[in-house]
């Protein structure tokens, strides 16, 4: 691993994040300044502001959503007029019974691991890049691009209750109702998408370089 | 004035902020960044013809996708089958307000409007309609990229399908299949579109 790179900050440059042009940065203005891209015209930051605030934020939110998302009922049946009604975790054992063991893999996975994973490894990454403990910013990054793109996945669920609500309309015979959980859920989904969107990966790399710095310094 | 000059020729990774001499790339090649790997620069191939051509099935797609019944199930007798745009009104029936919006918007809305911006930003290349008003407005589609999920609905699709098929008699509509092409059709639209190559000739047209 090269961590004598030259980086773009280093130089006194800027890289738009909307249209990737490289803006000259005055050396003097912090983190926090907003520059104007001389391509497309829009307001951007060198780096994220408050960056692991907001990731941290946003993920301490999903975890609260992600209680009631999973005490809640998701999906209430109705069959000749008895209600029986699912949990998401129900759901999948649900699945199990009948034999069904793909789906119950595929949903476990949408709605228990993904967003879970996320959470975590959100945390694990705000905590990494404030202490520069481990740090291994070539993982870790790679890590990053994986939890970034799962986060739509997990809206399998509410996408599958929404047509099973549509299409299961049969009257007295069955159908199917949304429970209050499918709003916890999406809320869950929703911020764990935003705490990836905020979280900026430059700051592995930025805090590595610092460390390795102090070292070097501390050695001497 | 050294340092202008110097930031043409240079791209940085958007990813981990090292700095690169711009690669010169013929179409079909990419650049990747040697510290942390991900992709650096790209020219795609025939990007606005494809795209032109693959967001017009896409728009023509959409309308029988939303308003035909992706399936049906019987029972006892009783027949119900449902379109992608009965959904979101099942959830709006239902009270589940919030729900309805972010269905609407993850799999209608933006879709929709991502398709029509890759029509209009290909179209203007194409027939050589610059406008500088084109620059905010591809601005604004990059902000949609992470939020269409119709390969999402897809999968929930299947999924329902197979729930469904345990314990009634489930039919299969023409919707299923023009919803699949669809999603075919955004996917190759949009990522055929050369993002860097587009922001280059806006440039090099407007810039100042």
């Amino acid at each position: 691993m090269n961590l004598a790179i030259k980086t773009a900050r280093k130089s006194g440059l800027a890289l738009c994040p909307q249209c990737h042009k490289l803006n000259d940065m005055d050396p003097m203005i912090g983190n926090d300044t907003r520059i104007q891209c001389i391509r497309c015209h829009g307001m951007f930051y060198s780096r994220k502001p408050h960056s692991l605030q907001y990731t941290l934020a946003w993920n301490i939110a999903a975890l609260i959503a992600f209680i009631p998302a999973n005490l809640y009922p998701i999906m209430i049946l109705y069959s000749m007029g008895i209600g029986e009604s699912n949990t998401i975790l129900s759901g999948i054992s649900e699945f199990i019974d009948h034999g069904l063991y793909p789906i119950a893999v595929i949903i476990f996975t949408a709605s228990i691991i993904v967003p879970l994973l996320k959470i975590i490894g959100l945390f694990l990454l705000v905590y990494r890049v404030h202490t520069g403990v481990r740090l291994r910013p070539d993982k870790h990054s790679k890590f990053y691009h994986a939890l970034e793109f799962l986060g739509p996945w997990s809206m399998l669920d509410v996408f599958v209750v929404a047509l099973l609500v549509a299409v299961v309309e049969l009257g007295f015979v069955t159908s199917v109702a949304a429970g209050p959980a499918i709003n916890y859920f999406t809320l869950t989904v929703i911020f764990t998408m935003i705490a990836a969107n905020s979280f900026d990966p430059r700051l592995l790399w930025d805090k590595k370089e610092g460390c390795e710095n102090a070292k070097e310094e501390n050695d001497d | 004035m050294t340092k202008t000059k110097n930031a043409t020729q240079l791209i940085a990774c958007q990813q981990c902020d090292a700095l690169y001499d711009t690669p010169i790339l013929k179409q079909g090649q990419s650049a990747k960044c040697t510290r942390c790997g991900c992709l650096l620069a790209e020219r795609k191939v025939d990007s606005i013809e494809r795209s032109f051509f693959w967001s017009i099935a896409g728009i023509i797609l959409s309308v029988p996708a939303i308003y035909l019944p992706i399936m049906g199930v019987a029972l006892l007798g009783q027949y119900n089958q449902a379109t992608l745009f009965d959904c979101i009104l099942a959830l709006i029936d239902r009270g589940f307000f919030m729900i309805a919006t972010l269905v609407f918007l993850f799999t209608l809305a933006i879709p929709i409007v991502r398709l029509l911006g890759a029509f209009y930003i290909t179209y203007s290349f194409k027939f050589n309609r610059l406008k500088p008003s084109l620059l905010y407005f591809f601005r604004a589609y990059h902000h949609l990229d992470n939020w269409a999920m119709l390969n999402v609905f897809m999968l929930g699709i299947v999924v329902s399908m197979y729930k469904l098929l345990d314990d009634t008699e489930l039919s299969v509509n023409m919707g299923l299949l023009a919803f699949i092409l669809w999603l075919i059709c955004s996917t190759i639209a949009s990522s055929a579109l050369d993002q860097d190559y587009i922001w280059q000739e806006l440039e090099n047209e407007f810039g100042d």
